[in-house]
């Protein structure tokens, strides 16, 4: 019996030395590029009658007359960085106290808000005195409905104490329209496979809110390759500073779809510098929907003091549509050949009787995300990546080199490349005005 | 940053997180699709099937720290799915050259191994499999599988057992 499972072990090498494919990534981001989570539909307010409308504005803005003066949001110190701290201590939180307990006993307390014109941040503590509130917290998928329209959740942090029987949060959201005041959190537990839902509602207090520290339109672009990327705007707030902007409008992205020339960006590079320093970043996104594609960067908020605001454009990672034909033989030192100015070195191609191999060499950051190659006009898809092998030049450009195998061997060879995905360097400054 | 906080936000409906715990353990995943699957491409299927599924379930996974064998779960289901969904009787592969020098006695062995595990039923190879091409110890199994531990190792002797018979196993 030992025989065999020594048998099986040198079959276990096999798997061990498996190869992932350069494109795993992007077919995994692909797959969920589509999937939406199902959100409740927040537009029913819309078709309302206006006259409902004015009513209730008239009644809110006259309704909520509490002072909220001079309380400070305690015991979150842990969980803020240093600006919410400075904030807090300037009395610039609202402390809000509310709970709803569900019916096994966890808790969500409500505990304080703060807003500006870049987010709501919504400061909340959920406790279970029972078991691991780590393993029994709320439910993620939150929202706070407001008068006509929905916040969305942007993402938070939390801190649970040593016992794992308390949990304090702070989640950001998108900033509330100005004429909103009156809200409601929703949040749900998952118990037994049923989702049991809670609710909080709390009331804004205007005189609370920040607003932005500088907020201005950049209206500028950078090209790339025969794109732009624009920068449309920049809002600085007290917890945050946020830069707009767009790769492409719709006319483009339809132009594109039509000649089968699409973009794919998948991260845009840039650096915010204030008064010659970088500043942090502390999110980023990008979307694309009928309006193109669009990005926001979220920084860490500017300094008092400002002189002087760059943005540095590093460069931008992107999967082009391509339509390549190249022609191979077997044998060493093929071709170079240069699709979008980048070059792909075919260093040799090489058969057994069953598949044909090319060893290719490229900078590290460039990948053919769809290849195949046609074997006497028939179309054969990678099978796989092998012997893969990163090399640092002299001039500090890393090199990739790797040896794509296809099954099939035949008379005529053609490499057909479908897609490259690759990082394009700008490296140009954005001077922004500041007043 | 650290798996649970991943899985927070994965939980949070971030994409990227998600992508990200998947590629953090990219090998293991892999590696078990590919038991299965036997192909690249397959593979990648049975893989982008599996982070769909995540994504649309997440919030009903309680426990953080149980992500990875929670999603190992679901990767087994999704292989078994799309060959089941394929129809495909997994064939022995072809022999294959590689493109490195190799023992040429211990891959015939490696073939004519695999060629006699194929012959085996599907609950005996999958163990066997698991087992010693994954590393997975009996409790793991036990849970991919959702079967008792017992059973794992009852599986893998009678698997072991035929292997060898099927094997003709005086020289063994």
């Amino acid at each position: 019996m030992r025989e065999i499972e020594e048998l099986l072990k040198n079959n276990k090498e096999k798997i061990d030395n498996l190869v992932l494919p350069d494109e795993l990534e992007d077919r995994l981001r692909g797959a969920l590029e589509n999937q939406e989570k199902k959100s409740k539909s927040n537009n029913k307010w819309i078709f309302k009658v206006a006259s409902i409308l004015i009513l209730i504005i008239l009644i809110s803005y006259n309704f909520d007359t509490l002072a909220y003066f001079s309380k400070k949001i305690t015991g979150f110190d842990p969980v803020m960085n240093s600006t919410l701290k400075e904030l807090n201590e300037i009395g610039k939180g609202q402390v809000i106290g509310k709970s709803f307990t569900f019916e096994n006993g966890i808790s969500v307390t409500l505990d304080a808000v703060m807003v500006d014109d870049n987010q709501l941040l919504l400061f909340y503590t959920e406790k279970f005195d029972e078991g691991n509130i780590g393993e029994n917290g709320i439910e993620s998928i939150m929202s706070i409905d407001g008068f006509m329209g929905t916040l969305h959740e942007k993402g938070g942090q939390g801190i649970m104490n040593d016992e794992k029987t308390e949990m304090k949060w702070i989640i950001s959201f998108d900033a509330p329209k100005f004429f909103q005041k009156e809200f409601k959190w929703e949040f749900g537990i998952v118990e037994g496979g049923k989702t049991k839902r809670g609710e909080i509602t709390f009331t804004l207090d205007r005189s609370k809110a920040m607003g932005c520290t500088l907020k201005s339109r950049i209206n500028k672009s950078v090209k790339l390759n025969d794109r732009k990327i624009k920068f449309d705007s920049i809002q600085a707030s007290e917890t945050s500073t946020v830069i707009k902007g767009s790769i492409q409008n719709i006319f483009q992205l339809a132009l594109d779809q039509v000649s089968d020339n699409r973009i794919r960006p998948e991260s845009l590079e840039l650096k915010l510098i204030a008064n010659g320093k970088e500043l942090q970043w502390q999110g980023k996104g990008m979307s694309t929907n009928f309006d193109g594609i669009k990005f926001d960067y979220e920084f860490e908020p500017l300094p008092k003091h400002l002189d002087d605001l760059k943005i540095k454009v590093i460069g931008l990672i992107a999967d082009y549509d391509e339509d390549k034909i190249v022609d191979i033989v077997v044998g060493d030192n093929i071709k170079t050949i240069n699709i979008q100015d980048q070059n792909i070195i075919i260093n040799k191609v090489y058969e057994s009787d069953k598949e044909t191999f090319v060893t290719i060499t490229t900078e590290d950051h460039v990948v053919l995300s769809r290849i195949f190659l046609m074997i006497d006009g028939k179309k054969v898809e990678l099978q796989n990546t092998i012997s893969n092998n990163n090399e640092k030049k002299r001039d500090g450009v890393i090199t990739h080199t790797r040896t794509l195998k296809f099954v099939g061997t035949g008379e005529k060879l053609e490499l057909k490349i479908e897609r490259i995905k690759y990082k394009k360097t700008v490296n140009e400054v954005i001077d922004i005005p500041v007043k | 940053m650290d798996t649970e906080s991943l899985v927070k936000k994965a939980k949070k409906g971030d994409k990227n997180a998600l992508v990200k715990l998947i590629m953090d353990k990219k090998q293991d995943y892999y590696k078990i699709a590919y038991v299965y699957m036997k192909n690249s491409e397959d593979t990648m299927d049975a893989m982008e099937d599996m982070i769909v599924v995540l994504y649309q379930n997440i919030h009903k996974l309680k426990k953080e720290k149980a992500f990875y064998s929670w999603s190992k779960k679901i990767l087994v289901n999704c292989c078994k799915n799309l060959l089941r969904k394929n129809n495909k009787v997994v064939l022995l592969e072809n022999t294959k050259e590689e493109a490195y020098e190799e023992n040429f006695h211990s891959k015939e062995t490696g073939i004519i191994l695999e060629e006699h595990l194929s012959k085996l039923n599907e609950k005996h190879r999958e163990v066997i499999k698991l087992r010693y091409y994954l590393d997975m110890d009996y409790k793991t199994i036990s849970q991919v599988l959702k079967i008792p531990t017992g059973t794992v190792k009852s599986r893998i002797s009678n698997g072991l057992k035929k292997l060898k018979v099927s094997l003709g196993g005086e020289n063994l």
